[in-house]
């Protein structure tokens, strides 16, 4: 990091104002309570909060664990430049996830008290999940920090003791989501015997990172990236047909992946054109390559599952959510698709670039349809976000940036060539 | 277990029982307006401070119009969406039918509200340190081994309180007596799996404002499925995971060497 200090640029000025902005709207909501801020109603209870900083946002954070799983455990050394980045994306963007629900629950106070709630609910899932997998996260993006201030006993001690935290931590979150010694013990001695066959060599360890570690972010990752589907499960009285479906969690978890994906492959864009780090290019081919074939599996889930629950007449409706529908799908799943397909433009930074955008942009309005557009409530007014909804996530989302660019100064994250 | 029979046809909609509610509850008055949404319905819509609202439907029968007058509240199903959805346990169904809410877990997190294929429970949008309120089938006179307020002061018979068994037979029985008076259907004994409040009408339900096209199964069932499928996914993907990692590391051994002289 040998950049000169030159005048602050007008980006970074900019989002210290919104960051700002959406601070100072933060406290007010507090001290005014919701309805004071928010167009949300008893009708309407959840919207753009939820929609963008909970849905889109942890769906947009998925690279983390897609990427450290490629690296670590699927032996894809070509991407393991991208995994310090991946990873920090992930944790910033997992605590942007907790600072929005604080932001959205009535009483954030009593928060903890998910920890012993109810294991029938979803939304349980999802508290236990995100915390356990923020800390994973934490693990994962401590070898920086150790290099950084050259620690090497704690690099070591971090290396020996994760593992087996990593097992007590998925065996405690099993007994969580079960009360059931069986499922406990039988988790926890997967991963325990896991571990010992790396420990006496049947299996190869590589590397410095403990595979545990990055196993436990791939496992809590699939569960509630899914368990957000979950949660419109409960929703068939408000939720059109086009959204709500069996298989939503399944959905949610492979739009995800492809979405995170596309994420990584922006940030690293994004990273050399401010930022000024140079990227190399080829693991960004290789990993875009990999979106078509899941946009294919996607496309085939989804459209698969709206004819065969026979609800393909909706898509042909003159009205907003199936034309939501198709620009969500056109964004996110067609265009890209075609884009592929034409030859040479993926080949180039622009082509790349314009694919992942896509690829996002459909996620977003994804989560959007799902939480706000398909949603009817009876006798209710529809629901639009109110400026102040729009100001709190806007500041959110830029303080998310502005922590990502102090990392990047302040630790060895994009230097690994 | 208790449950509550709601006879619409009976009902002169004086709105005694609304305000026994608000009585026993020590619910605020509302300001309110006639003719906004309802005609004189009257507050127009349920909230944090209305638990139970008597609905006015201006209803065509027999080539004239009539009033028909619904009622709105908590039904307090058998299986209910709120109380699985509940992250923190701040919902629970009692045995004897109330579903019941602690305000000392809740977190304030909606999802009761996203979930109530009735629209029960309402937030307090204005406050601080909000809560949800809903009808609670007054559990607290239950207790006492009284009927519920609104029951209680129902002067013309229309709401009655007992053994939901006992309140589904009764009201089979007005049905096939008169089915001139009724439609031939108990609203609240199947929907959502069903529910403790019961409800007879002279018009169809949909005509009186109530959610109709509900399943019968419970909104949970779904998701009861999905949350089953945890702990298989949880070693699924562990002994998946373990698996590729060791198939495929074995294949690159040569990687192996490469990682460890780079580190
Ligand atoms: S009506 Fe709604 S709030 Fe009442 S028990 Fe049923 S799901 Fe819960
Ligand atoms: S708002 Fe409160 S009662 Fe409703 S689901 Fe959330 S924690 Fe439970």
């Amino acid at each position: 990091m040998n950049r000169t200090s030159s005048p602050t640029p007008p980006g970074l000025i900019l989002l210290r104002g919104l960051a700002f902005l959406g601070l100072a709207a933060i406290i007010y909501r507090f001290w005014v309570g919701i309805g004071a801020v928010a167009n949300l109603s008893d009708g309407y209870p959840w919207g753009l909060w939820v929609a963008i900083d909970i849905l889109a946002g942890v769906a947009l954070a998925a690279g983390g664990f897609v990427v450290a799983g490629l690296v670590y455990i699927f032996g894809g050394k070509q991407f393991a430049g991208l995994a310090r980045p991946a990873v920090l994306t992930a944790f910033l963007g997992y605590l942007m996830f907790v600072l929005g629900l604080v932001v959205d629950m009535g009483r954030p106070w009593h928060m903890f008290y998910i920890f012993i709630g109810n294991h029938q609910s979803p939304l349980y899932e999802i508290g236990w999940c995100a915390f356990l997998y923020t800390l994973v996260l934490a693990l994962e993006l401590l070898p920086p920090v150790f290099e950084r201030f050259s620690m090497d006993r704690a690099y070591k001690i971090w290396q020996r003791t994760s593992p087996w935290l990593v097992v007590a931590l998925l065996s405690l979150f099993t007994w969580a989501m079960t009360f059931s010694l069986a499922w406990t013990l039988a988790v926890a001695s997967i991963l325990l015997g896991w571990e010992l066959m790396m420990e006496i060599g049947v299996m190869g360890r590589k590397g410095q990172t403990p595979v545990l570690l990055i196993a436990a972010g791939v496992m809590l990752s699939f569960l509630h990236q899914s368990s957000l589907g979950s949660l419109y499960l409960m929703t068939p009285h408000t939720l059109n047909p086009l959204w709500h479906s069996p298989i939503l969690p399944v959905l949610f978890l492979v739009s995800a992946i492809v979405a995170g994906i596309a994420m990584i492959i922006l940030e690293s864009l994004a990273v050399e054109s401010i930022l000024g780090h140079k990227t190399p290019l080829e693991p960004l081919f290789a990993l875009a390559y990999k979106i078509p074939i899941l946009l294919i599996v996607y496309a085939a889930l989804k459209i698969g599952d709206i004819l065969l629950r026979g609800q393909g007449g909706i898509l042909l409706t003159p009205h907003v959510p199936a034309a939501m529908w198709w620009v969500e799908m056109s964004l996110g799943v067609f265009l890209p698709l075609a884009l592929y397909v034409a030859p040479g433009l993926i080949s180039k930074r622009a082509g790349l670039a314009v694919v992942s955008v896509l690829v996002v942009a459909g996620l977003v309005v994804n989560r959007v349809n799902v939480a706000i557009v398909g949603v009817e409530v009876q006798r209710w007014h529809t629901y639009y976000p109110s400026f102040f909804e729009i100001f709190i996530t806007l500041g959110i989302l830029s303080m998310g940036l502005l922590a990502y660019t102090w990392a990047t100064s302040q630790l060895p994250i994009h230097d690994q060539e | 277990m208790k449950a509550l029979l709601m006879d619409t046809t009976f009902c002169v909609a004086c709105r005694g029982c609304q305000v026994a509610c608000k009585q026993w509850n020590q619910l605020p008055a509302e300001q309110t307006v006639f003719f906004v949404g309802g005609g004189y319905q009257n507050p127009p819509h349920r909230s944090s401070e209305t638990w139970n609202l008597i609905t006015f439907n201006e209803v065509s029968r027999q080539d004239t119009l009539d009033w028909a007058f619904g009622r709105r509240q908590c039904n307090h199903c058998l299986e209910p969406a709120c109380v699985s959805a509940c992250p923190v346990a701040a919902l629970t169904k009692s045995p004897e039918g109330p579903v019941c809410y602690d305000e000392s877990r809740c977190i304030g997190c909606r999802y009761c509200q996203v979930v109530c294929p009735f629209n029960a429970p309402r937030f307090e949008w204005g406050k601080r340190d909000p809560e949800i309120r809903k009808c609670t089938l007054c559990v607290d006179r239950l207790a006492l081994g009284q009927e519920p307020a609104c029951s209680q002061s129902c002067s013309s018979n229309a709401l009655i309180f007992g053994d939901r068994d006992e309140l589904l037979e009764m009201a089979r029985t007005r049905i096939a007596k008169r089915p001139d008076r009724y439609v031939s259907h108990i609203y609240g004994e199947h929907e959502v799996g069903g529910t403790c409040v019961l409800y007879l009408s002279k018009v169809p339900f949909e005509q009186m404002g109530f959610t109709t096209g509900l399943p019968n199964t419970p909104f949970s069932q779904e998701v009861h499925r999905a949350m089953a499928a945890i702990p298989f996914a949880l070693s699924g993907t562990a002994l998946a995971l373990g698996a590729l990692y060791w198939i495929i590391n074995r294949r690159l051994e040569s990687f192996k060497e490469d990682t460890e002289e780079q580190s």
